[in-house]
């Protein structure tokens, strides 16, 4: 049925690249393209607009963030087929919340090769989670930067040292390192 | 102990062999130190990606707001709206206007002052010279000084004087003025059938004065009235010829 939907014939590749950069034009108008696709899509379900919107929205985040952290580095499809398989799942999992179908009706989640880790709103944080979310920005500037690179983005260190000029890996090594000491003694001073 | 950490570091870049995946299980079951160092990691990764998140939900709420308004007041559109009600304001204009000029028309081909049926009357009698004077000046179509004679008589508010002046008005295209003279008369209950009783005439002339005045609906309705009323009645043929004319 995805093939009967919507494609924006932008070349996967290269709009996965711009997403890694944080390209806010790209995801800006991968926000348009499908958007309206994919609330008139999701009117089959019965789910109100504003919950379409919200799983829209995660589902670009799922793109964005697998896009990022390099899980998918090409698409055997294009954007917008991933984006419904991310944002159809999503529905299935809000209406099982809700109780509102008979789970015996014939709702099939597609399986694509892709991976579909749209899981991320269910577990809510931890305690230390938490802690850590709210002190991040206790840190300085450089620290969250070599932290969101290796941690969020996945770039290794190689790479990181080349992005921020670093004149060794060693450099950047100890740098990081000094960063989550201060981290862990803001928590638990 | 450094050399296992790592380890950590190359589980976080996806790097790990084989051999170190396992000793990297090992450590994970055996060694609490590194299994906290380890944790600690994974949560500031999901720290750092739910920090990212928030940002992100935030950058595309103001992608749909964006939307939202654009749905509200997008330009392109708002322009062809615009352009659609110049068109439909012009052709209204030009269509009203030539509306007007055909009621304009059938007006000016219907009205007709009504014959001074008072003036016989008050001819034989003597001292109220200013009445007479003022039928006299309506016979001559000299409407404003007819109005300005109707408007000084004592018995002003008759109703009769105040159909001759209805008259004059509407011979000076006054229709508004001539509309709030007719409204009472044509509106009037009581029933007599002398010729000093003006209401069907009232109505007839109160369709003309929407008529003139371009009030299609008002006059449509006027002449209905009178085109309708089962008495054999003062212009009901012509109220039914103008319907027929206006296409009703």
């Amino acid at each position: 049925m995805f093939t009967l939907l919507h494609m924006t014939g932008v070349t996967s590749h290269n709009t996965l690249e711009l997403l890694k950069k944080g390209d806010n034009a790209t995801l800006q108008r991968i926000y348009e393209d499908n958007r309206n696709v994919f609330i008139n899509f999701s009117k089959r379900y019965n789910i109100s607009k504003n919950d379409a919107v919200d799983i829209y929205q995660d589902a670009i985040i799922a793109l964005h963030e697998n896009a990022v952290n390099g899980k998918i580095n090409s698409l055997n499809s294009s954007v917008s087929t991933y984006l419904f398989a991310i944002g159809k799942n999503k529905i299935f999992q809000l209406l099982r919340k809700n109780k509102t179908v008979d789970l015996n009706q014939n709702i099939t989640i597609e399986s694509t090769n892709e991976i579909l880790d749209v899981n991320f709103y269910e577990d809510k944080p931890t305690k230390r989670q938490n802690l850590i979310i709210e002190n991040l920005k206790r840190l300085g500037k450089r620290c969250v930067e070599v932290l969101k690179l290796f941690y969020y983005q996945g770039f290794n260190l190689d790479e990181i040292t080349k992005i921020l000029n670093y004149s060794s890996k060693e450099v950047l090594k100890s740098q990081k390192s000094r960063c989550i000491k201060q981290l862990k003694k803001i928590i638990n001073d | 102990m450094k050399k296992n950490f790592e380890l950590i570091e190359k589980y976080f870049s996806n790097s790990l062999s084989d051999e170190e995946q396992i000793v990297f299980n090992n450590l994970l079951k055996n060694d609490p130190a590194f299994k906290e160092e380890f944790l600690f990691q994974k949560d500031l990764k999901k720290a750092l990606s739910h920090n990212q998140r928030s940002s992100l939900k935030t950058t595309l709420q103001k992608f749909e707001n964006n939307l939202e308004k654009e749905k509200v007041f997008p330009l392109r559109k708002w322009l062809a709206a615009a352009s659609i009600v110049l068109v439909l304001g012009l052709s209204y204009f030009l269509l009203s206007d030539s509306f007007n000029s055909s009621s304009e028309k059938l007006y000016a081909e219907y009205f007709e002052p009504y014959r001074n049926v008072v003036h016989p009357i008050v001819r034989g009698e003597n001292g109220n010279n200013i009445e007479s004077s003022a039928f006299l000046a309506y016979e001559n179509r000299k409407f404003y000084k007819a109005i300005n004679l109707f408007n000084s008589v004592s018995n002003k508010e008759d109703e009769y004087i105040r159909f001759y002046s209805a008259m004059c008005h509407l011979g000076l295209n006054d229709n508004l003025e001539a509309i709030n003279l007719l409204l009472p008369i044509a509106t009037n209950e009581t029933n007599d059938n002398s010729d000093l009783n003006f209401k069907e005439k009232a109505n007839w002339y109160l369709g003309l004065a929407y008529l003139n005045s371009g009030d299609i609906n008002k006059a449509i309705s006027q002449f209905s009235v009178v085109a309708n009323n089962p008495e054999k009645s003062y212009k009901k043929e012509e109220a039914q010829e103008i319907l027929d004319k206006l296409d009703f």
